[in-house]
């Protein structure tokens, strides 16, 4: 048996009685990459909003490496979308990072040098320790998203989860997250992200949870991620359909990945 | 000369200042400067209420009157957007406009039911009044400003954390929500402290201005607490200055317009972001843009085997019906000038040259991603090569040849 890193049963959560998520059970695994797929308005976000606990359901409870999330001390790192916070905002690169081991330090305590160096060690997985004084406005878009990955490693958890950490990133900044992923799994750390690109997803990821406001599917990639789940996943979006049809198809043909590359 | 009530006065409005200048700053950052002058203005049912209830006009029971309705407000505007479909900048101008309304009416009911003598006191809480200041009043604000700053310093980051990103404070286990709490407090306790001095209308302003200024000078979380705070006191000082020599004029207003006079001051010649060193960079921008365009109209003839080209074979865009530019890429010696013809000279040509590959590499850089930056599109090639690392520039390039061969 393996041992979930996630147990969600039975979750529904609404806005003004207005249900945004339905009837959710699910189980993520430890160590896995998990990806939560779904269309616009799905519910992703709301998803990860309840599984860090920001939000609470209607019903229905959630276990954090089998603990009920209410009562359980486990820390989770959280990357949240890059749109969510004001980057005009007075502050350095560094300070944005430092927040990671706020939790540690408890109230009144400064970050000292200790947590200096380790927010430098972060930046460095990310590749911008050069940058670390600039403001974060004067950052490019995936430099800052690049600043929130960071800043979710100095936590040091051992669940993180991401809300669409690729979204509208350049292609270093896409490697650079591929890499953090890449140490993250091989240090047996649960990730779990919110995903639109259908089209790298049976690559990075060997996990996925289907979501259009009820679970349409989850488990292991290569047995969920199907023509027919998506199907019902996107509904009759014609332009979605494509990219899974093609998706689906490359997985038949055994095919790893278009070339992205400047072409 | 400064007289001892003076400076009594003065280190009151200096301490006002501080403490309007620190918490204004937090607000600014979250975005609630409007909350300051919903707060502010809802102050005033309060205080008339009290007036009323207390049938005097001591201060204590003013001020528990005023900080009990400006908390009042500042949880109905937190409130109503939670439960109805209210934004919170409608839920904000709502309660500000009903509060302030309400006490206005209070104030006129008041001062018709003949309580006379004392009500115009009340008058005076609309603008302001410092001349009355007593000395134990000076030292409460002294000791509210002190207070306050030890507050934000020992909670530097937990507010740091929960102005800039709520949302992680809270997934981190920082109490994001009793911080939120502790700060909207502290607001309406400096609010109704300086309620006396800068009145009822104009207070918000000062917690407001100073904060708006001190953005211009800083792009740092603790410079920017400290900078307005400094504003703020800076403020009460000339504002004290000048309202005690002017005894006509009101010391609210007053204070509020030297904090405008910093504003004034910073919104044009901050460096960097003030208006004044802005317009300089578009300037330097755009006639960096022009000596481009006009070397690469040279470089150009140039390739196509015409060695000189005459000054109107220029387009009108790259060189300017003034020819400054010209000029100046003479003087800098880029450009030889015999009579009407023109010529580049070798730098002229490696300047032109390498600012043409650095432009074409930049392109196909930018096709290639996906999401652009809008500050990113308008460089020149220092800036290109800065961004692109060597290995990302021969990467680019090797697929531009490849295009061109194919």
């Amino acid at each position: 048996m393996i041992r979930p890193a996630i147990e969600i049963h039975d979750l529904t959560v609404a806005y003004r009685e207005k249900p945004v998520l339905w009837d959710i059970d699910a189980v993520i695994p430890v160590g896995s990459l998990c990806a939560i797929v779904g269309p616009n308005g799905a519910g992703k976000s709301t998803l990860l909003s309840a599984i860090l606990g920001t939000i609470r359901p209607a019903s229905g409870w959630l276990k954090i490496f089998d603990k009920p999330l209410d009562r359980s001390e486990e820390l989770i790192g959280f990357v949240p979308q890059r749109e969510s916070v004001d980057w005009d905002f007075p502050v350095e690169v560094l300070d944005v990072v430092l927040m990671g081991t706020y939790s540690q330090l408890g109230w009144f305590r400064r970050p000292g040098k200790a947590q200096r160096d380790w927010a430098m060690e972060c930046l460095e997985a990310v590749g911008m320790t050069d940058l670390r004084h600039r403001q974060v406005g004067e950052l490019s878009g995936g430099q800052q998203q690049r600043v929130f990955i960071a800043r979710a490693l100095a936590q040091d958890t051992q669940l993180i989860l991401m809300d669409e950490p690729f979204a509208g990133v350049d292609a270093a900044t896409e490697e650079a997250i591929r890499t953090v992923l890449e140490d993250l799994k091989k240090k047996g750390r649960t990730v779990v992200l919110v995903h639109h690109d259908l089209q790298t997803i049976e690559q990075f990821f060997d996990h996925v949870l289907l979501l259009n406001l009820r679970l349409v599917a989850a488990g292991p990639t290569s047995e969920t991620f199907t023509r027919e789940n998506l199907m019902r996943t996107y509904g009759g979006r014609l332009t979605l359909l494509d990219e899974a049809a093609e998706a689906v198809r490359r997985i038949r043909t055994g095919r790893t990945r278009i070339g992205r590359e400047l072409e | 000369m400064i007289s001892p009530n003076t400076l009594v006065i003065l280190l009151g409005t200096t301490a006002l200042g501080t403490c309007c200048g620190i918490i204004g700053a937090l607000m600014l950052l979250r975005r609630r400067a409007l909350l300051a002058d919903a707060i502010a203005h809802s102050t005033l049912p309060g205080i008339c209420i009290a007036f009323l209830l207390a049938n005097s006009r001591s201060v204590v029971a003013l001020g528990t009157g005023a900080l009990v309705s400006a908390l009042v407000a500042a949880a109905l505007v937190a409130w109503l957007p939670r439960v109805s479909r209210i934004r919170k900048d409608a839920a904000t101008a709502c309660v500000l406009g009903v509060m302030f309304g309400a006490g206005i009416a209070l104030v006129g009911l008041i001062q018709r039911s003949g309580s006379g003598g004392s009500a115009a006191g009340l008058d005076g809480l609309l603008l302001g009044r410092t001349a009355g200041m007593l000395r134990s009043e000076a030292l409460t604000f002294g000791c509210a400003a002190i207070v306050m700053s030890l507050i934000v310093f020992s909670l530097r980051k937990e507010l740091l954390v929960s102005c800039f990103d709520p949302r992680f404070g809270t997934s981190s286990r920082i109490p994001t929500r009793s911080i939120d709490l502790l700060q909207t407090s502290l607001l309406a306790a400096t609010i109704v402290i300086a309620l006396p001095a800068v009145g009822v209308v104009l207070t918000a302003a000062l917690v407001v201005i100073p904060a708006a200024s001190a953005r211009f000078w800083t792009d740092r979380f603790d410079s920017l607490l400290r900078i307005s705070a400094l504003l703020g006191a800076g403020s009460g000082i000339l504002g004290t200055l000048i309202s005690t020599s002017h005894p006509n004029l009101p010391a609210g207003p007053v204070i509020v317009l030297s904090a405008t006079g910093f504003f004034v001051v910073s919104l044009l010649l901050a460096p960097r972001r003030g208006l004044l060193s802005l317009h300089l960079l578009a300037r330097s921008r755009s006639r960096k843009r022009t000596i481009r365009h006009l070397l690469d109209a040279i470089l150009d003839a140039q390739l196509h085997g015409q060695m000189q080209i005459a000054i109107d074979e220029i387009p009108e865009s790259a060189i300017r019906t003034d020819l400054r530019s010209l000029k100046y890429s003479v003087q800098s010696g880029w450009v030889r000038r015999e009579g009407d013809l023109i010529s580049l000279t070798e730098t002229g040509r490696i300047r032109a040259t390498r600012a043409r590959k650095a432009l074409e590499i930049w392109r196909e850089w930018l096709t290639s991603e996906a999401s652009i930056d809008r500050d990113l599109i308008d460089l020149d090639e220092i800036e290109i090569e800065k961004i692109l690392s060597p290995e990302l520039i021969d990467t680019l390039q090797r697929s531009i040849d490849d295009r061109e061969m194919s």
